[in-house]
């Protein structure tokens, strides 16, 4: 009896974490109508804070505490006044979630900078002997993390109920038009918030330094734990998403001590899934509930990207040429290496465009689908002995049959809900790839994949993996423009912006959006196929959540809706760690700070830009023309 | 004797207390250009999303060409032949005015997506000939010029046009157009009047619910007036222009017949 007291002590300390975090995501969320998932990321930047003030300065806790916080909190507005506002008054609810998903990766990525891979721990506020009632033992670090984040939760309930100030951030939440007619300044109170969010979330994290060990990608961690909370409590309700956290906290320690503790995720995964599906608006529902799924906001969206028939097939052409031809060119060693991975990301770079750039539906799990195409086509060659062919097309028609499952589970769910559970159902597959050790080899991965294989030729050197994966894309984009150009790509399109004016039309919404995700998975599993057996190897972390929100910086940094612009995309972050090994190092952050630059600055992406210059370049001509004339 | 285009029946729409919708019977004979007016917040989008389905009424049945919608979705009934306009422009933006009219020919693409993406003979004729179709149909309205333009980029008058000519690509039976004139000027609803005669002449049911009276006297063959959702008169536009109820509605009660 006292193990299981003892367990749901542990359970609750761990859920006191999820609990700030998750109402760091509520307060945002009420706020500005965004899931912000930068907010994990908050709590080791507090915690890398304390470990710099406390342990390398040497200053006592409590300034060293203060400092921490306050320090991440200033970063936290600096970052919010640059990126979350002039984005949240400018972006569509859906492309905001990509816009935090991106802070995320580059505030993990500073945070590799700063701290390397190595985790760290931080001494116990009050030394390590714990608290003893009985045959209990309760950490002294528990009762500081219980007092503060009570003093928090009372804070914030305060602040928001008994001050103008809240009344107005209330105001902002409920009703933004009005609010703003009102004189309330919108955009500061948009940056209160994530400041707000920023002090609980890095204070969260100076307290839990001591009792969790903290490395620089926890902070995805956090922001995961945090969602799931939020979203089992309830989005928007603060008393929903302390009970969340605790529930999922006392959840998680339960199963990893009775089941495994490879599994506690997927278990707290399967939680999140089933009350999404249940009961979308969570356990205890917020009262204002807006609807951002039938009709996107009327902010900017991309501008109609296109270009003729004409100039496409010749300049298309050209540069497929060139492509061809480059292998002949002597490369730098690993350049052709990086060209073929960039190419098979490509592959599912492209399905991610029909799915997000012309459906309009987010999906944060896409590297979900190509570790199951890259696990399915992996075990069944390699333990089964299947041609690679059959074993990639098996693969294919099992993610196939994966995205029917999540778009029957998620049928009910728009919008944003429908994003995170897609990224619930990437981080299910990942957890279910290092739990199932005998299966997939767990952590370490899976080894010896054979090499990609049609009727005896095997593609076993860079160079003919290169021509393949060149051709695949190659045909798919032929494919897909076919398809994008037609009928079935301006459906898409129509469901993408406003949903019941296309069924006003005669457009089947929910068909569409389901034959848009089962391409998408195709594709993605095609690639994570190719991936495996290029590599000769696969393992979770190659085809995790990191994975997935690449993928969407690929994508949008190429543009999104253009087929062609997820090829630069993956080019480009493919390429850099290669050409500059010093840059490696900088990855992640670039590519979040790619992702948020070209949200912000260029939402049409790369190709995007290119396309309308080239567009308008026969204008400019012919201007130029008539000025030499005259 | 075919079924009329669209009947009500005693159709009632509560929200709460509020009753919106308030026992309303009428009749759309088929090939006529029919009319729904009255004051704001008479309940004429109310009736208007109840007929496509966004709601269901509270009680009363809603009939397309002598079939009960009840139960079938905004994408069935277009399916039925029976498309119908929002209050605000709404044009697909990210897509160009052509785009935005081809989407409308959704019901008329047969080729398959698989067809579409193996570039079949079949699928590119097809495409073209909705494409040429659609750029008839620019060219009726004097839109041709912006074809190849974002559509969200044109003024709201042209944006209503594009929704007009979107809705005909779909070659509708009936055509509910929810204030088409809103936000246009004299010139262009006097212009707006004479399409919608057209389009009615050509074949295709009309109802249309609006404020402007300019637009709706002219061209109208039969007008509704709804007042708090009550049905309070119906005729010709001679008819209800110089009905009482309909005055008072409008201009509320004078002192002499209030007395």
């Amino acid at each position: 009896m006292s193990d299981i007291i003892q367990i749901v002590i542990g359970g609750l300390l761990q859920g006191g974490v999820f609990a700030i975090v998750a109402l760091g995501f509520s307060l945002v969320f009420r706020v500005t109508n965004v899931v912000n998932l930068s907010q994990g990321a908050f709590c080791v930047l507090g915690a890398m804070g304390m470990y710099y003030f406390q342990v390398v300065f040497g200053w006592p806790i409590v300034p060293a505490a203060i400092a921490a916080v306050v320090a991440s909190t200033a970063f936290g507005l600096l970052v919010g006044l640059l990126t979350f506002v002039p984005g949240v008054s400018r972006l569509p609810t859906s492309s905001m979630l990509v816009l935090t998903a991106g802070l995320l990766t580059f505030l993990i990525g500073i945070t590799l900078l700063v701290w390397g891979n190595q985790p760290y721990a931080l001494p116990p506020f009050s030394g390590e002997a714990p608290f003893v009632v009985g045959r209990l033992r309760i950490p002294t670090q528990g009762v500081w993390l219980a007092a503060v984040s009570a003093a928090m939760i009372a804070g914030l309930w305060l602040l928001l109920h008994k001050t103008t100030l809240g009344r107005a951030l209330r105001a902002c939440a409920e009703n933004p038009v009005a609010a703003r007619l009102m004189g309330i300044d919108l955009p500061r109170m948009m940056l209160l918030s994530f400041g707000l969010a920023a002090l609980i979330g890095s204070a969260g994290g100076v307290l839990v330094a001591p009792i969790m060990s903290l490395q620089f990608d926890s902070g995805q961690f956090f922001t995961i734990s945090g969602f799931i909370s939020v979203a089992i409590g309830g989005m928007g309700s603060f008393a929903g998403s302390i009970i969340g956290g605790f529930l999922l906290g006392v959840a998680e320690q339960l199963a990893a001590f009775y089941v495994s503790s490879l599994f506690a995720n997927t278990l707290s995964l399967l939680l999140l899934l089933f009350v999404l599906v249940v009961r979308p608006a969570g356990l205890f529902p917020s009262g204002p509930q807006r609807r951002s799924d039938i009709r996107d906001d009327p902010r900017i969206y991309r501008a109609a990207v296109h270009l003729d028939g004409y100039r496409a097939v010749i300049l298309g052409g050209a540069f497929i040429g060139l492509l061809a031809l480059l292998p002949a060119v002597p490369l730098p060693f690993g350049i052709l290496s990086s060209l073929v991975i960039s190419l098979i990301l490509f592959i599912a770079v492209l399905g991610l465009d029909v799915l997000m750039g012309y459906a309009g539906q987010v999906s944060l799990g896409h590297a979900g689908f190509m570790a199951v195409g890259g696990y399915a086509a992996a075990i069944l060659a390699t333990s089964y002995g299947w041609p690679p062919l059959a074993a990639t097309l098996v693969a294919v028609f099992l993610s196939v049959f994966c995205a029917l499952l999540l778009s029957v589970a998620t049928a009910r769910l728009r919008g944003h809900y429908l994003a995170l559970a897609t990224l619930a159902f990437g981080l299910l597959i990942d957890s279910v790839a290092v739990g199932l050790v005998d299966v997939t080899g767990g952590p370490s991965g899976l080894v010896g994949i054979p090499a990609f294989e049609v009727a005896g030729f095997a593609f076993d050197t860079p160079q003919r993996m290169y021509y393949l994966a060149l051709a695949l894309s190659v045909i798919l984009v032929v494919m897909l423009e076919g398809g994008m150009r037609c009928g079935f790509g301006r459906a898409l399109k129509a469901v993408r912006s406003d949903q019941l004016a296309a069924a006003a039309l005669g457009i089947n919404v929910g068909r569409v959006k389901v034959v848009a995700l089962c391409i998408s998975a195709a594709l993605a599993s095609l690639s994570g196929s190719l991936y495996a057996f290029n590599f000769h190897f696969l393992s979770p972390e190659m085809v995790s959540t990191p994975r997935s929100f690449e993928m969407i910086a690929m994508l949008v940094f190429g543009g999104e809706g253009t087929l062609i612009g997820g090829f630069f995309g993956s080019l480009a972050l493919t390429l850099l760690p290669t050409l500059v090994q010093e840059f490696a190092v900088f990855k992640t952050a670039v590519e979040g700070m790619v992702l948020v630059a070209i949200f912000l600055l260029m939402p049409e992406g790369l190709f995007g830009r290119l396309a309308l210059l080239l567009d308008r370049l026969p204008l400019r001509l012919k201007l130029a023309r008539i000025g030499a004339d005259l | 004797m075919t079924a009329p285009a669209l009947e009500c029946h005693a159709v009632t729409k509560t929200f709460g207390g509020l009753r919106a919708v308030d026992d309303v019977t009428l009749t759309v004979p088929c090939g006529s250009l029919c009319a729904l007016i009255g004051p704001n917040g008479a309940g004429k989008t109310t009736l208007f999303n109840v007929a496509t389905n966004l709601f269901a009424p509270t009680s009363g049945e809603v009939c397309f060409f002598g079939e009960n919608t009840a139960g079938l979705t905004p994408q069935r009934i277009a399916a039925r032949g029976v498309i119908r306009t929002f209050q605000a422009a709404r044009v697909f933006p990210g897509m160009t005015t052509l785009e935005n009219v081809m989407v409308g020919a959704h019901l008329h693409v047969h080729s398959s997506a698989v067809a579409q993406m193996f570039w079949t003979r079949k699928s590119r004729q097809e495409e073209l000939r909705l494409t040429s179709g659609a750029d008839a149909l620019l060219d009726l309205v004097g839109l041709r010029r912006s074809r190849d333009f974002p559509a969200t980029d044109l003024p709201i008058g042209a944006q209503k046009l594009v929704e007009i000519v979107r809705a005909l690509m779909t070659r509708p039976r009936l055509l509910l157009l929810d204030e088409p004139a809103a936000g246009l000027n004299d010139r262009e609803t006097a212009e707006l009047a004479v399409l919608l005669r057209a389009i009615c002449d050509a074949g295709t049911t009309i109802m249309v619910v609006e404020h402007n009276m300019s637009l709706v006297m002219g061209v109208a063959d039969t007008i509704f007036v709804l007042d708090a959702g009550r049905l309070i008169a119906s005729g010709s536009p001679q008819q209800v222009q110089s009905d009482p109820r309909v005055i008072e509605a409008y201009l509320g009660r004078t002192k002499e017949q209030a007395s």
